[in-house]
Protein backbone atom coordinates (compact mmCIF):
# COMPACT_ATOMS: atom_id res chain seq x y z
CA UNK A 1 0.00 0.00 0.00
CA UNK A 2 1.60 3.15 -1.43
CA UNK A 3 2.02 6.15 1.28
CA UNK A 4 -1.05 8.92 1.24
CA UNK A 5 0.31 12.06 1.08
CA UNK A 6 -2.13 15.46 1.99
CA UNK A 7 -1.19 18.80 -0.04
CA UNK A 8 -3.16 21.94 1.15
CA UNK A 9 -2.66 24.78 -0.94
CA UNK A 10 -5.05 27.50 -2.12
CA UNK A 11 -3.19 27.50 -5.70
CA UNK A 12 -4.55 25.11 -7.55
CA UNK A 13 -1.38 24.88 -10.56
CA UNK A 14 0.86 24.37 -7.67
CA UNK A 15 -1.35 21.27 -6.07
CA UNK A 16 -1.70 19.74 -9.73
CA UNK A 17 2.40 19.92 -10.26
CA UNK A 18 3.07 18.47 -7.36
CA UNK A 19 0.33 15.80 -7.00
CA UNK A 20 1.72 14.78 -10.43
CA UNK A 21 5.13 14.46 -9.61
CA UNK A 22 4.56 12.79 -6.19
CA UNK A 23 2.42 10.01 -7.74
CA UNK A 24 4.61 9.77 -10.32
CA UNK A 25 6.94 8.70 -7.40
CA UNK A 26 4.70 6.25 -6.28
CA UNK A 27 2.62 7.92 -3.67
CA UNK A 28 -0.86 8.27 -3.28
CA UNK A 29 -1.85 11.84 -3.35
CA UNK A 30 -5.16 13.99 -1.95
CA UNK A 31 -5.42 17.82 -2.68
CA UNK A 32 -7.44 20.40 -1.42
CA UNK A 33 -7.34 24.30 -1.15
CA UNK A 34 -8.98 24.80 2.08
CA UNK A 35 -8.68 24.49 5.14
CA UNK A 36 -12.35 22.87 6.24
CA UNK A 37 -11.74 20.42 3.49
CA UNK A 38 -8.62 19.16 5.00
CA UNK A 39 -9.59 18.90 8.48
CA UNK A 40 -12.38 16.72 6.30
CA UNK A 41 -9.94 14.36 4.78
CA UNK A 42 -7.96 14.13 8.13
CA UNK A 43 -10.54 12.58 9.34
CA UNK A 44 -11.62 10.16 6.88
CA UNK A 45 -8.46 8.71 5.40
CA UNK A 46 -5.60 10.12 7.35
CA UNK A 47 -2.27 10.71 5.81
CA UNK A 48 1.09 9.50 6.23
CA UNK A 49 2.42 13.12 5.24
CA UNK A 50 1.08 16.77 4.89
CA UNK A 51 2.41 19.39 2.94
CA UNK A 52 0.72 22.90 3.35
CA UNK A 53 0.92 26.59 2.58
CA UNK A 54 0.43 28.96 5.24
CA UNK A 55 -1.91 31.08 2.91
CA UNK A 56 -5.51 29.50 2.28
CA UNK A 57 -8.35 30.64 1.26
CA UNK A 58 -10.63 29.96 4.40
CA UNK A 59 -8.24 30.27 7.12
CA UNK A 60 -4.70 31.27 8.45
CA UNK A 61 -2.49 28.24 7.77
CA UNK A 62 -0.91 28.44 11.05
CA UNK A 63 -4.03 27.64 12.98
CA UNK A 64 -4.62 25.05 10.26
CA UNK A 65 -1.43 23.23 11.21
CA UNK A 66 -2.12 23.68 14.96
CA UNK A 67 -5.34 21.86 14.62
CA UNK A 68 -4.26 19.06 12.14
CA UNK A 69 -1.61 18.33 14.53
CA UNK A 70 -3.92 17.77 17.47
CA UNK A 71 -5.82 15.17 15.32
CA UNK A 72 -2.49 13.57 14.03
CA UNK A 73 0.32 14.34 16.29
CA UNK A 74 2.24 11.85 14.51
CA UNK A 75 1.95 12.65 10.93
CA UNK A 76 5.03 15.02 9.68
CA UNK A 77 3.92 18.38 7.58
CA UNK A 78 6.44 19.92 5.37
CA UNK A 79 5.30 23.36 5.29
CA UNK A 80 5.87 24.84 1.85
CA UNK A 81 5.23 28.28 1.05
CA UNK A 82 5.92 31.68 -1.01
CA UNK A 83 8.22 34.75 -0.90
CA UNK A 84 5.82 36.45 1.46
CA UNK A 85 6.79 34.48 4.30
CA UNK A 86 10.44 34.70 6.09
CA UNK A 87 12.28 31.25 6.46
CA UNK A 88 13.72 32.10 9.40
CA UNK A 89 11.32 33.20 11.09
CA UNK A 90 8.80 30.41 9.70
CA UNK A 91 11.98 28.01 11.71
CA UNK A 92 11.48 29.88 15.09
CA UNK A 93 8.14 30.06 14.80
CA UNK A 94 6.78 26.75 13.48
CA UNK A 95 9.87 23.98 14.98
CA UNK A 96 7.53 22.50 16.93
CA UNK A 97 4.40 21.48 14.62
CA UNK A 98 6.63 21.40 11.15
CA UNK A 99 9.01 18.53 10.78
CA UNK A 100 10.40 20.63 7.31
CA UNK A 101 10.25 23.61 6.25
CA UNK A 102 10.41 24.52 2.26
CA UNK A 103 10.24 27.59 0.13
CA UNK A 104 8.10 27.35 -3.33
CA UNK A 105 10.62 27.78 -5.46
CA UNK A 106 12.71 24.49 -4.10
CA UNK A 107 13.10 22.22 -7.15
CA UNK A 108 10.58 19.26 -6.49
CA UNK A 109 13.36 16.93 -6.25
CA UNK A 110 14.88 18.86 -3.37
CA UNK A 111 10.93 17.77 -1.78
CA UNK A 112 11.02 14.57 -2.69
CA UNK A 113 13.87 14.46 -1.34
CA UNK A 114 12.35 15.65 2.05
CA UNK A 115 9.17 13.65 1.50
CA UNK A 116 11.60 10.20 1.30
CA UNK A 117 13.18 11.53 4.43
CA UNK A 118 10.67 11.71 7.03
CA UNK A 119 8.33 9.05 5.13
CA UNK A 120 10.71 6.44 4.83
CA UNK A 121 13.37 6.98 7.80
CA UNK B 1 12.77 -29.39 -45.31
CA UNK B 2 15.33 -27.88 -47.11
CA UNK B 3 14.64 -28.10 -50.76
CA UNK B 4 17.87 -29.97 -51.74
CA UNK B 5 17.46 -32.55 -49.18
CA UNK B 6 14.14 -33.31 -50.76
CA UNK B 7 15.81 -33.44 -54.35
CA UNK B 8 18.25 -35.83 -52.74
CA UNK B 9 15.87 -37.95 -51.29
CA UNK B 10 13.83 -38.10 -54.64
CA UNK B 11 16.61 -39.33 -56.68
CA UNK B 12 17.03 -41.88 -53.98
CA UNK B 13 14.00 -42.90 -53.56
CA UNK B 14 13.69 -43.28 -57.41
CA UNK B 15 17.28 -45.14 -57.47
CA UNK B 16 15.83 -47.64 -55.17
CA UNK B 17 12.33 -47.76 -57.19
CA UNK B 18 14.32 -48.64 -60.34
CA UNK B 19 16.31 -51.12 -58.82
CA UNK B 20 13.60 -52.32 -57.16
CA UNK B 21 11.99 -52.64 -60.56
CA UNK B 22 14.90 -54.23 -62.43
CA UNK B 23 15.31 -57.18 -59.97
CA UNK B 24 11.40 -58.04 -60.00
CA UNK B 25 11.83 -57.62 -64.19
CA UNK B 26 14.92 -60.19 -63.95
CA UNK B 27 12.97 -62.55 -61.51
CA UNK B 28 9.88 -62.63 -63.50
CA UNK B 29 12.32 -63.20 -66.76
CA UNK B 30 14.33 -65.85 -64.77
CA UNK B 31 11.03 -67.60 -63.71
CA UNK B 32 9.28 -67.61 -67.20
CA UNK B 33 12.69 -69.24 -68.59
CA UNK B 34 12.57 -72.17 -65.33
CA UNK B 35 9.06 -72.84 -66.75
CA UNK B 36 10.34 -73.18 -70.15
CA UNK B 37 13.30 -75.06 -68.88
CA UNK B 38 11.15 -77.29 -66.90
CA UNK B 39 8.90 -77.53 -70.41
CA UNK B 40 11.86 -79.21 -72.39
CA UNK B 41 13.48 -81.20 -69.61
CA UNK B 42 9.91 -83.03 -69.29
CA UNK B 43 10.06 -83.00 -73.36
CA UNK B 44 13.61 -84.50 -73.52
CA UNK B 45 12.52 -86.92 -71.04
CA UNK B 46 8.98 -88.22 -73.14
CA UNK B 47 11.83 -88.26 -76.41
CA UNK B 48 13.99 -90.90 -73.99
CA UNK B 49 11.24 -92.17 -73.21
CA UNK B 50 10.23 -93.42 -76.57
CA UNK B 51 14.01 -94.54 -77.86
CA UNK B 52 13.63 -96.42 -75.23
CA UNK B 53 10.21 -97.66 -75.28
CA UNK B 54 10.88 -97.60 -79.54
CA UNK B 55 14.15 -100.14 -78.61
CA UNK B 56 12.21 -102.35 -76.23
CA UNK B 57 9.33 -102.77 -78.49
CA UNK B 58 12.21 -103.84 -81.46
CA UNK B 59 13.16 -106.77 -78.60
CA UNK B 60 9.99 -107.70 -78.00
CA UNK B 61 9.20 -108.05 -81.66
CA UNK B 62 13.02 -110.14 -82.01
CA UNK B 63 11.97 -112.23 -79.18
CA UNK B 64 8.58 -113.37 -79.96
CA UNK B 65 9.77 -113.97 -84.02
CA UNK B 66 12.07 -116.28 -82.40
CA UNK B 67 9.64 -117.98 -80.65
CA UNK B 68 7.57 -118.36 -83.94
CA UNK B 69 10.41 -119.78 -85.50
CA UNK B 70 10.46 -122.55 -82.92
CA UNK B 71 6.76 -123.48 -82.94
CA UNK B 72 5.39 -121.82 -85.56
CA UNK B 73 2.34 -121.20 -83.66
CA UNK B 74 -0.39 -117.93 -84.87
CA UNK B 75 -0.30 -116.39 -81.17
CA UNK B 76 3.52 -116.02 -81.74
CA UNK B 77 2.81 -114.62 -85.21
CA UNK B 78 0.13 -111.89 -83.49
CA UNK B 79 3.20 -111.27 -81.04
CA UNK B 80 5.13 -110.23 -83.55
CA UNK B 81 2.44 -107.96 -85.20
CA UNK B 82 1.80 -106.20 -81.91
CA UNK B 83 5.54 -105.74 -81.42
CA UNK B 84 5.67 -104.13 -85.09
CA UNK B 85 2.86 -102.04 -84.57
CA UNK B 86 4.18 -100.91 -81.09
CA UNK B 87 7.44 -99.99 -82.82
CA UNK B 88 5.31 -97.93 -85.44
CA UNK B 89 3.69 -95.67 -82.73
CA UNK B 90 6.38 -95.12 -80.81
CA UNK B 91 8.30 -93.80 -83.77
CA UNK B 92 5.24 -91.85 -84.93
CA UNK B 93 4.92 -90.25 -81.29
CA UNK B 94 9.01 -89.73 -81.29
CA UNK B 95 8.84 -88.16 -84.73
CA UNK B 96 6.27 -85.90 -83.54
CA UNK B 97 7.99 -84.99 -80.57
CA UNK B 98 10.98 -84.44 -82.13
CA UNK B 99 9.55 -82.35 -85.00
CA UNK B 100 11.02 -79.17 -83.95
CA UNK B 101 14.38 -80.85 -83.26
CA UNK B 102 16.02 -81.67 -86.33
CA UNK B 103 19.09 -83.31 -85.16
CA UNK B 104 16.71 -85.59 -82.87
CA UNK B 105 13.94 -86.13 -85.76
CA UNK B 106 17.10 -87.25 -88.21
CA UNK B 107 18.20 -90.04 -85.65
CA UNK B 108 14.77 -90.93 -85.38
CA UNK B 109 14.35 -91.40 -89.37
CA UNK B 110 17.37 -93.36 -88.91
CA UNK B 111 15.89 -95.59 -86.33
CA UNK B 112 12.50 -95.63 -88.85
CA UNK B 113 14.30 -97.15 -91.65
CA UNK B 114 16.23 -99.86 -89.42
CA UNK B 115 12.88 -100.56 -87.88
CA UNK B 116 11.60 -100.64 -91.58
CA UNK B 117 14.02 -103.02 -92.56
CA UNK B 118 13.81 -105.51 -89.52
CA UNK B 119 9.99 -105.46 -90.32
CA UNK B 120 11.41 -106.56 -94.04
CA UNK B 121 13.02 -108.96 -92.50
CA UNK B 122 10.96 -110.84 -90.09
CA UNK B 123 8.31 -110.44 -93.01
CA UNK B 124 10.04 -113.05 -94.85
CA UNK B 125 10.78 -114.93 -92.08
CA UNK B 126 7.45 -115.60 -91.48
CA UNK B 127 6.89 -116.41 -95.09
CA UNK B 128 9.48 -118.94 -95.06
CA UNK B 129 8.39 -119.96 -91.81
CA UNK B 130 4.97 -120.90 -92.90
CA UNK B 131 6.21 -122.17 -96.42
CA UNK B 132 8.55 -124.57 -94.05
CA UNK B 133 11.01 -123.34 -95.96
CA UNK B 134 14.25 -124.66 -94.12
CA UNK B 135 16.85 -123.25 -96.18
CA UNK B 136 15.80 -119.82 -96.79
CA UNK B 137 15.25 -119.31 -93.24
CA UNK B 138 18.37 -120.33 -92.39
CA UNK B 139 19.97 -118.06 -95.35
CA UNK B 140 18.06 -115.24 -93.52
CA UNK B 141 18.79 -116.26 -90.34
CA UNK B 142 22.92 -115.97 -91.45
CA UNK B 143 22.52 -113.15 -92.52
CA UNK B 144 21.38 -111.70 -89.25
CA UNK B 145 24.06 -113.81 -87.12
CA UNK B 146 24.98 -112.38 -83.82
CA UNK B 147 21.51 -109.33 -83.59
CA UNK B 148 24.12 -107.34 -85.33
CA UNK B 149 20.81 -105.38 -86.78
CA UNK B 150 19.49 -105.15 -83.13
CA UNK B 151 22.79 -104.31 -81.77
CA UNK B 152 22.99 -101.36 -84.33
CA UNK B 153 19.52 -100.77 -83.62
CA UNK B 154 20.45 -100.76 -80.03
CA UNK B 155 23.47 -98.49 -80.71
CA UNK B 156 21.56 -95.57 -82.41
CA UNK B 157 19.39 -95.67 -79.55
CA UNK B 158 21.66 -95.19 -76.57
CA UNK B 159 23.42 -92.90 -78.94
CA UNK B 160 19.92 -90.28 -79.31
CA UNK B 161 19.72 -91.02 -75.25
CA UNK B 162 23.00 -89.99 -74.55
CA UNK B 163 22.81 -87.14 -76.69
CA UNK B 164 19.83 -86.18 -74.84
CA UNK B 165 20.97 -86.77 -71.48
CA UNK B 166 24.03 -84.88 -72.35
CA UNK B 167 21.71 -82.08 -73.30
CA UNK B 168 19.64 -82.40 -70.00
CA UNK B 169 23.02 -82.33 -67.88
CA UNK B 170 23.64 -79.12 -70.03
CA UNK B 171 20.38 -77.55 -69.38
CA UNK B 172 20.45 -78.67 -65.94
CA UNK B 173 24.23 -76.91 -65.39
CA UNK B 174 22.44 -73.55 -67.07
CA UNK B 175 19.78 -73.97 -65.16
CA UNK B 176 21.77 -73.81 -61.78
CA UNK B 177 23.55 -70.63 -63.04
CA UNK B 178 20.42 -69.40 -63.82
CA UNK B 179 18.91 -69.69 -60.23
CA UNK B 180 22.89 -68.38 -59.23
CA UNK B 181 22.31 -65.26 -60.65
CA UNK B 182 18.87 -64.48 -60.30
CA UNK B 183 19.96 -65.29 -56.59
CA UNK B 184 23.03 -62.66 -57.04
CA UNK B 185 20.55 -60.30 -58.70
CA UNK B 186 17.90 -60.17 -56.35
CA UNK B 187 20.20 -59.86 -52.95
CA UNK B 188 22.45 -57.37 -54.86
CA UNK B 189 19.27 -55.51 -55.21
CA UNK B 190 17.89 -55.91 -51.46
CA UNK B 191 21.57 -54.64 -50.21
CA UNK B 192 21.93 -52.10 -52.86
CA UNK B 193 18.35 -50.98 -51.77
CA UNK B 194 18.92 -51.29 -48.09
CA UNK B 195 22.32 -49.19 -48.29
CA UNK B 196 19.96 -46.78 -50.19
CA UNK B 197 17.48 -46.20 -47.81
CA UNK B 198 20.66 -46.07 -45.18
CA UNK B 199 21.69 -43.20 -46.98
CA UNK B 200 18.15 -41.69 -47.22
CA UNK B 201 17.83 -41.96 -43.04
CA UNK B 202 21.05 -40.28 -42.76
CA UNK B 203 19.87 -37.39 -45.05
CA UNK B 204 16.60 -37.24 -43.01
CA UNK B 205 18.15 -37.19 -39.51
CA UNK B 206 20.89 -34.71 -41.44
CA UNK B 207 18.21 -32.50 -41.93
CA UNK B 208 16.33 -33.06 -39.18
CA UNK B 209 19.26 -32.16 -36.92
CA UNK B 210 20.00 -29.00 -39.44
CA UNK B 211 16.60 -27.52 -38.68
CA UNK B 212 16.67 -28.53 -35.00
CA UNK B 213 20.27 -26.64 -35.07
CA UNK B 214 17.96 -23.66 -37.15
CA UNK B 215 15.32 -24.13 -34.65
CA UNK B 216 17.33 -23.69 -31.54
CA UNK B 217 19.28 -20.85 -33.41
CA UNK B 218 16.22 -18.95 -34.24
CA UNK B 219 14.68 -19.89 -30.50
CA UNK B 220 18.06 -18.35 -29.31
CA UNK B 221 18.02 -14.84 -31.77
CA UNK B 222 14.26 -14.25 -30.84
CA UNK B 223 15.29 -14.61 -26.98
CA UNK B 224 18.32 -12.27 -27.77
CA UNK B 225 16.17 -10.29 -29.50
CA UNK B 226 12.98 -10.24 -27.08
CA UNK B 227 16.08 -9.32 -24.66
CA UNK B 228 16.50 -6.25 -26.49
CA UNK B 229 13.40 -5.11 -27.07
CA UNK B 230 12.60 -5.64 -23.23
CA UNK B 231 15.95 -3.48 -22.48
CA UNK B 232 15.40 -0.97 -24.94
CA UNK B 233 11.57 -0.61 -24.06
CA UNK B 234 12.77 -0.54 -20.09
CA UNK B 235 15.33 2.53 -21.33
CA UNK B 236 11.90 4.22 -22.79
CA UNK B 237 10.39 4.21 -20.15
CA UNK B 238 13.01 5.37 -17.74
CA UNK B 239 13.71 8.09 -20.59
CA UNK B 240 10.01 9.09 -20.78
CA UNK B 241 9.98 9.14 -16.89
CA UNK B 242 13.03 10.70 -17.14
CA UNK B 243 11.36 13.54 -19.34
CA UNK B 244 8.31 13.44 -17.48
CA UNK B 245 10.15 14.58 -14.69
CA UNK B 246 12.17 16.98 -16.20
CA UNK B 247 9.13 18.55 -17.54
CA UNK B 248 6.95 19.00 -14.46
CA UNK B 249 10.30 20.07 -12.71
CA UNK B 250 10.46 23.15 -15.52
CA UNK B 251 6.70 23.37 -15.29
CA UNK B 252 6.93 23.86 -11.32
CA UNK B 253 10.19 25.99 -11.84
CA UNK B 254 8.15 28.55 -14.27
CA UNK B 255 5.35 28.21 -11.48
CA UNK B 256 7.29 29.11 -8.81
CA UNK B 257 9.05 32.03 -10.51
CA UNK B 258 5.69 33.27 -11.73
CA UNK B 259 4.53 33.01 -7.94
CA UNK B 260 7.62 35.04 -7.15
CA UNK B 261 6.93 37.49 -9.45
CA UNK B 262 3.29 38.26 -8.62
CA UNK B 263 4.32 38.31 -4.95
CA UNK B 264 7.11 40.85 -6.03
CA UNK B 265 5.29 42.87 -7.83
CA UNK B 266 2.53 42.87 -5.09
CA UNK B 267 4.31 43.68 -2.58
CA UNK B 268 5.91 47.04 -4.73
CA UNK B 269 2.33 47.71 -5.78
CA UNK B 270 1.28 48.20 -2.01
CA UNK B 271 3.00 50.97 -1.23
CA UNK B 272 1.60 53.75 -1.53
CA UNK B 273 4.69 55.61 -2.09
CA UNK B 274 5.67 56.02 -5.60
CA UNK B 275 8.34 53.51 -6.37
CA UNK B 276 10.45 53.67 -9.55
CA UNK B 277 13.13 51.31 -10.55
CA UNK B 278 16.26 53.25 -12.93
CA UNK B 279 18.84 52.11 -14.86
CA UNK B 280 22.30 53.42 -14.02
CA UNK B 281 21.41 56.12 -16.72
CA UNK B 282 18.50 56.82 -14.92
CA UNK B 283 15.69 55.34 -17.55
CA UNK B 284 12.67 54.14 -15.84
CA UNK B 285 12.97 50.24 -15.93
CA UNK B 286 10.06 49.62 -13.60
CA UNK B 287 6.96 51.32 -11.89
CA UNK B 288 4.36 50.47 -8.93
CA UNK B 289 0.57 51.07 -9.43
CA UNK B 290 0.89 54.27 -7.69
CA UNK B 291 3.32 56.27 -10.28
CA UNK B 292 0.45 54.83 -12.96
CA UNK B 293 -2.16 56.41 -11.12
CA UNK B 294 -0.88 59.70 -10.08
CA UNK B 295 0.67 60.07 -13.44
CA UNK B 296 -1.95 58.98 -15.39
CA UNK B 297 0.53 56.96 -17.95
CA UNK B 298 0.24 53.38 -18.81
CA UNK B 299 3.84 51.48 -18.47
CA UNK B 300 4.23 51.24 -22.06
CA UNK B 301 4.65 55.24 -22.03
CA UNK B 302 6.80 55.35 -18.76
CA UNK B 303 9.40 52.29 -19.19
CA UNK B 304 12.53 52.54 -20.55
CA UNK B 305 11.76 56.76 -20.75
CA UNK B 306 14.29 58.78 -18.73
CA UNK B 307 13.57 59.63 -15.08
CA UNK B 308 13.42 63.80 -16.29
CA UNK B 309 10.42 63.02 -18.53
CA UNK B 310 7.97 63.06 -15.06
CA UNK B 311 10.49 63.94 -12.15
CA UNK B 312 12.58 67.18 -11.63
CA UNK B 313 14.84 68.30 -8.86
CA UNK B 314 14.32 71.47 -7.23
CA UNK B 315 18.01 72.65 -7.98
CA UNK B 316 19.67 76.22 -8.31
CA UNK B 317 19.10 77.92 -10.91
CA UNK B 318 22.94 78.33 -12.01
CA UNK B 319 23.61 74.69 -11.88
CA UNK B 320 20.30 73.08 -13.56
CA UNK B 321 21.52 72.39 -16.81
CA UNK B 322 25.41 70.97 -15.94
CA UNK B 323 25.36 67.90 -15.98
CA UNK B 324 28.17 67.73 -13.74
CA UNK B 325 25.84 69.13 -10.66
CA UNK B 326 23.08 66.22 -11.67
CA UNK B 327 23.16 64.75 -8.02
CA UNK B 328 21.11 61.47 -9.02
CA UNK B 329 23.71 60.67 -11.56
CA UNK B 330 26.85 61.48 -9.05
CA UNK B 331 24.90 59.41 -6.16
CA UNK B 332 24.58 56.71 -8.94
CA UNK B 333 27.85 56.82 -9.69
CA UNK B 334 29.69 57.30 -6.38
CA UNK B 335 26.94 54.81 -4.98
CA UNK B 336 25.58 56.80 -2.77
CA UNK B 337 21.61 57.29 -0.87
CA UNK B 338 19.72 60.44 -1.82
CA UNK B 339 17.46 61.22 0.80
CA UNK B 340 14.01 63.38 0.80
CA UNK B 341 15.02 66.02 -1.84
CA UNK B 342 12.42 68.22 -2.85
CA UNK B 343 10.98 67.42 -6.71
CA UNK B 344 8.29 67.73 -8.79
CA UNK B 345 6.55 64.87 -10.48
CA UNK B 346 4.59 65.70 -13.92
CA UNK B 347 1.49 64.31 -15.20
CA UNK B 348 0.37 63.83 -18.02
CA UNK B 349 -1.87 66.79 -18.69
CA UNK B 350 1.24 68.97 -17.41
CA UNK B 351 -0.14 68.96 -13.52
CA UNK B 352 3.23 69.33 -11.19
CA UNK B 353 3.02 67.92 -7.68
CA UNK B 354 5.48 68.52 -5.03
CA UNK B 355 7.23 65.68 -3.92
CA UNK B 356 10.42 64.47 -1.53
CA UNK B 357 12.99 62.19 -3.75
CA UNK B 358 14.70 59.40 -2.05
CA UNK B 359 17.25 57.46 -3.87
CA UNK B 360 19.14 54.10 -3.05
CA UNK B 361 21.68 52.48 -5.33
CA UNK B 362 20.63 48.87 -6.81
CA UNK B 363 23.84 46.77 -5.88
CA UNK B 364 24.27 43.67 -7.61
CA UNK B 365 26.94 42.06 -5.27
CA UNK B 366 29.12 45.42 -5.12
CA UNK B 367 28.55 46.41 -8.29
CA UNK B 368 26.00 49.52 -8.74
CA UNK B 369 23.44 48.62 -11.62
CA UNK B 370 20.76 51.03 -11.18
CA UNK B 371 18.60 52.95 -8.25
CA UNK B 372 15.44 52.91 -6.30
CA UNK B 373 13.43 55.73 -6.35
CA UNK B 374 10.39 56.72 -3.95
CA UNK B 375 8.50 60.12 -4.20
CA UNK B 376 6.72 61.07 -1.33
CA UNK B 377 3.68 63.44 -2.02
CA UNK B 378 4.31 66.80 0.09
CA UNK B 379 0.99 67.20 1.90
CA UNK B 380 -0.09 71.26 1.17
Amino acid sequence: MSKHILIIDDEQPIRDLLSEYLIACGYRVTGTGTALEALDIVQETPPDLIISDLQLEDSDGLEMIAQLKEKLPLVPVILLTGVLFDPEVARDVLNKNVACYLEKTSPLTRILENVRRLLEP
Amino acid sequence: MKDHTIRRLLAVFLVIAAIFLSVAIAAVRNIDRSAASSDWVNHTHAVIDEAGALFAAIQAGDAALRTFLVTGDARDQAAIRDAAAQVDEHLEVAKALTRQEPESHQQFILLETLARQRAEFNNQIIAARAANDSAAMRTLLATDAGGGAIREFQRKTEQLKSTAMARLAEQDTANFLQAQKTRWTVWSGVALNVLLLAGAIWLIRDDINARRQLAASLQEANQLLEARVKERTAELVAANAQLSTENLERQWANQALEHQVRYNQLIIDSINDLVLVLTKTQKISRVNAAVIHLTGLPTTELINQPLKRIVRLAVPADSANSPLNDPLELALAEGRDLRDLPATLEDKRGKQTRVRLTLFPLRDGTKVVGGIVTLQLIQA
